[in-house]
């Protein structure tokens, strides 16, 4: 580190601990190791190379304020981090310098049963509000696989998505308005229009919609109002083996056409994952040869509406192929759907057991392109395993439902590939980040996107995204968009690309 | 009888400044590839702190990073102490929820914290209030080897045996501090007809020595094996959850199988309730009993899966109103003492854990909170003085004797 970063990065950590006070600013190793990491695998040997200088932890809008303005005078990086559950590494610095870690801004302000809202701080995670809620009988329906440890900030960065999304709606659809600190410092609220818990206005521009997903480059939330449901008085998991993917592809496609409001998901599982699931998993061993693939159907609703829509659920399945699984596995599967789907345990290298994390592709693809993205997305990992059968090793795909509030159309389509990060080089990781280039490349050339929930800042996908996704204008129009709102490029830089837009002006 | 999933004797390797034993490094990143870390909201440490390096995921991430040549165990010295040894992360934890049973992959996050403990003081490193923790212990040591009467002057009165196929084993802390809970013990088991005896020098066993000094609990371990079986113990009472879990899973570890059966006490009165030995008094419940929840000890619900037999037992009592907070939601508790050495290291965010507790308590509208840890009582007495919430915290045994009527 040159001697004028050293010293721009003392005085600014005397600056930090004046604001929020010497214990929630922290310059341990450990404190900030943790917090470079998030759920999207990483070779143990780029660790390193990923810490951040300093961690702070703000406990008010006012703080986190603070902090933005002493890094931009300063000019030492900012990442945002919520609870690290995100998938696209949006809270792992790429440039060092500081994480602003929101977990202390974790209290509920407001509940509002009649005009059906809650406003809360973003360190909260959406059990322990839904823990809250339950006794009013409403709750916030984010039902994300990390819904037991993810928090409210997280989820908005990412522009997350939801299992029950379907049904009820994924985060972007969820947020009423928020308060945002921008790169600058300043604190600004957006919403629909400017009523705090409007949904609905036509009044100006979408304004809301740009601090959602962003990865943590615009801004840093700190307060959202959210849009709350009636608690749905019963669910109706049903889950159906079919003895072919292709049964299970029509099958999903005459639930898309069923009508049936309740349906709240629909989830595929193909035939490499019904294998994974057999290797450890002890409701699926048993199951019976010809099981060959899946598909699972949620409904949420009141009990009137499920026990008249329950004989149509399974006539459905039974005229496409399906045979129900029966009642244990449906609700067992359905209840521990946040817990069981990933172990390091659950690895693979020539039938013995090797320790890997999860990679976990899921892009937006519409449902006729699915057998084509299913045949190709396979032909790059098994290429891939083929080459480095120690390092690599299939775990199936899911299709899930993706469209909010509507069953049809597009689905999160993922391929989860085990990773082995202990024993990762350079030279091997640099053949995983071609593969995963060429899976979004597969995504985008079917006419889908790169992600339909994590985001498209990780290394492999990013220049996809970038340069082929968003080619027409609208990653040009990202850039310009960053740089006049982060004119110090002090948020999160290095994600998407978006330096880009200050190296265009050096290059002028 | 609980018993520990996953044997790891890798962890009785030491830690060396920069060093970390290669399966203890495969340990570490099993759970840092998890990634999930559904470990932290219910951890009461992160609950109070937010700060997810005093976790589960924080403690096994941090070890992974020293194995990478990020830092050395000193680093850890300070953040290693910010665990209750409570176990709800270990059930937490995917690898135990789905890895446990098939793979013998349990995370044990309790044991890995006292291995790192006890790392730092072998390598003279120590961590903060460390000596309080050395003067606790040499106090209860102090009683091993003072006079013989000193331990068993709880049961001054009751004309106990030294010697019997059963055996009630009586702790220091409640042989001391807490007297009146062996003293309800000893005299319901007599009403029921039960015929036991007690140790007259029982040896110390304090979760403080597995945090700084495993071979003076082994030894003292062995002491209490030994002495127990010379007694003629076939079965052995445990009235303190502490002990149970020392005697069912690290005496267990560290000694070998044992000679005797080794029960906790709610599962005795069950029993006991169930074939008529014990009956409660219908006709002054109503005078003596309230609208009440029970308090799950962490070592008896997230470390032992003891859960039944105390709601049982209060399920049974006349004239009580019971209110239940499943163990499950429990995992989550914690009445802020912690396992060993918590209290004594944290005192702020241990008083914080404990009111958050009672306040639970308080919310359902209760008046009296029932315990079956003597540590839970202690520490909830002082927070409900402390903060003025207005719930009584009341031992199982005090409840179940005034049923029998045996005041």
């Amino acid at each position: 580190m040159a001697v004028e970063v050293a010293e721009a990065l003392e005085a600014a950590i005397g600056e930090l601990r004046t604001a929020l006070g010497t214990e929630y600013v922290m310059t341990d190793f450990h404190q900030r190791a943790i917090r470079t990491t998030n759920t999207s695998p990483m070779g143990l040997h780029q660790w390193k190379d990923l810490l951040p200088d300093v961690v702070v932890m703000p406990a008010s809008t006012a703080q986190v304020a603070a902090v933005v303005k002493i890094a931009n005078k300063f000019l030492i990086p900012i990442t945002p981090r919520g609870a690290g559950a995100g998938l696209a590494d949006g809270a792992t610095p790429m440039k060092r310098g500081i994480i602003v870690d929101i977990k202390r801004m974790c209290d509920i302000l407001e509940i509002d049963d009649e005009d059906m809202t809650v406003t809360v701080q973003p360190g909260i995670n959406m059990q322990e509000l839904n823990k809250v809620l339950r006794p009013l009988n409403v709750w916030f329906p984010d039902d994300p696989a990390s819904y037991p440890v993810n928090v409210l900030g997280g989820r908005i960065g990412a522009g997350g998505w939801s299992l029950l999304g379907t049904g009820y709606g994924h985060v972007p659809d969820l947020v009423c308005s928020m308060e945002v600190v921008t790169p600058t410092g300043d604190i600004i609220r957006v919403g629909a229009g400017g009523g705090r818990k409007i949904r609905k206005s036509s009044v100006g521009y979408r304004l809301k919609d740009l601090f959602i997903g962003h990865q943590g480059t615009l801004g840093i939330c700190t307060e959202v109002t959210l849009d709350l449901a009636p608690r749905p008085q019963a669910q109706l998991p049903v889950f159906f083996a079919t003895r072919s993917w292709e049964d299970a592809h029509r099958m999903t496609l005459a639930f898309n056409r069923s009508g049936i409001r309740c349906l709240s998901g629909v989830v595929m599982f193909d035939e490499a994952k019904v294998e994974f699931l057999r290797r450890d998993d002890e409701a699926w061993i048993p199951l019976p040869e010809w099981v060959n693939s899946a598909v699972a159907t949620i409904c949420y609703g009141t009990s009137v509406e499920l026990e008249a829509v329950k004989s149509s659920i399974f006539d459905i399945g039974a005229a496409n192929g399906g045979v129900y699984m029966g009642q244990e596995i449906s609700e067992g599967d359905w209840a521990s759907r946040h817990d069981r789907y990933h172990l390091a345990y659950h690895g693979r290298s020539d039938g013995t057991i090797r320790l890997m994390s999860w990679s976990c592709e899921d892009a937006a693809i519409t449902w006729s392109q699915l057998p084509t993205v299913k045949r190709r997305w396979y032909e790059i990992a098994e290429a891939l395993v083929a080459k480095h059968p120690e390092h690599f090793d299939i775990w199936g795909m899911f299709m899930y439902t993706g469209n909010p509030f509507r069953p049809w159309g597009d689905f999160l389509t993922e391929i989860d590939i085990g990773v082995n990060e202990l024993e990762m080089t350079p030279e091997i990781w640099a053949d995983w980040v071609e593969a995963k280039t060429q899976i979004a490349r597969v995504s985008v050339e079917c006419g889908g996107s790169v992600s339909a929930a994590h985001g498209g800042t990780r290394e492999g996908e990013v220049d996809v995204a970038c340069y082929e996704e968003l080619k027409d204008g609208q990653f040009d129009l990202m850039k310009r968009i960053k740089k006049m709102l982060d004119p110090n490029n002090i948020m999160n830089p290095g994600k998407y690309h978006l330096d880009e837009a200050y190296e265009d002006e050096e290059t002028a | 009888m609980s018993q520990q999933l996953s044997s790891k004797p890798f962890y009785d390797e030491k830690i060396e400044g920069t060093i970390i034993p290669l399966p203890l490094i495969k340990d570490c990143y099993a759970v840092f590839a998890c990634r999930h870390k559904f470990c932290r909201e219910v951890c009461p440490v992160y609950q109070d702190d937010r700060d997810e390096s005093h976790t589960s995921y924080g403690f096994h991430t941090a070890l992974l990073g020293i194995s990478q040549g990020m830092g050395e165990l000193a680093d850890i010295r300070e953040t290693i102490t910010n665990c209750l040894e409570c176990g709800a992360c270990e059930l937490r934890c995917p690898n135990t929820l789905f890895g446990g049973d098939f793979y013998g992959a349990s995370t044990t996050t309790v044991d890995l914290v006292r291995k790192v403990r006890r790392d730092l003081v072998a390598s003279e490193i120590g961590f903060e209030k460390y000596e309080e923790i050395v003067a606790t212990v040499d106090r209860y040591i102090g009683y091993f080897e003072g006079p013989e009467g000193d331990l068993t002057k709880w049961a001054d009165g009751l004309n106990l045996a030294t010697s019997g196929e059963t055996m009630l084993f009586v702790d220091y802390f409640n042989a001391f501090e807490t007297t009146d809970i062996p003293r309800n013990a000893a005299k319901i088991l007599t009403a029921a007809g039960v015929d036991f005896g007690i140790l007259p020098r029982p040896g110390a066993t304090l979760g403080e020595l597995l945090d700084i000094n495993l071979e003076t609990f082994v030894e003292m371990g062995r002491h209490n094996v030994a002495a127990l079986e010379q007694a003629g113990a076939k079965r052995v009472i445990i009235i303190n959850p502490h002990d149970y879990t020392y005697f069912t899973r690290d005496y267990t570890t560290h000694i070998g199988e044992l000679p005797f059966e080794v029960v906790f006490i709610t599962d005795v009165l069950e029993e006991l309730t169930n074939n008529g030995q014990i009956v409660f008094d219908e006709a002054t419940a109503n005078e003596v009993f309230s609208k009440v929840s029970y308090h799950d000890p962490c070592t008896l619900n997230k470390i032992c899966g003891i859960t039944e037999s105390p709601r049982s037992i209060i399920g049974k009592l006349p004239g009580v109103t019971y209110i239940d907070v499943t163990p499950v939601e429990q995992w989550s508790y914690c009445c802020g003492k912690g396992n060993a050495s918590f209290k004594t290291l944290h005192p702020d965010t241990s008083y914080k854990i404990g009111a958050k507790r009672l306040q639970a308590a308080a919310d359902l509208g209760v008046s009296q909170l029932v315990l079956a840890c003597p540590h839970c009582k202690d520490q909830l007495t002082d927070v409900g003085a402390r903060s003025g919430i207005a719930i009584e915290p009341v031992h199982i045994l005090t409840l179940v004797a005034q049923a029998m009527g045996l005041d």
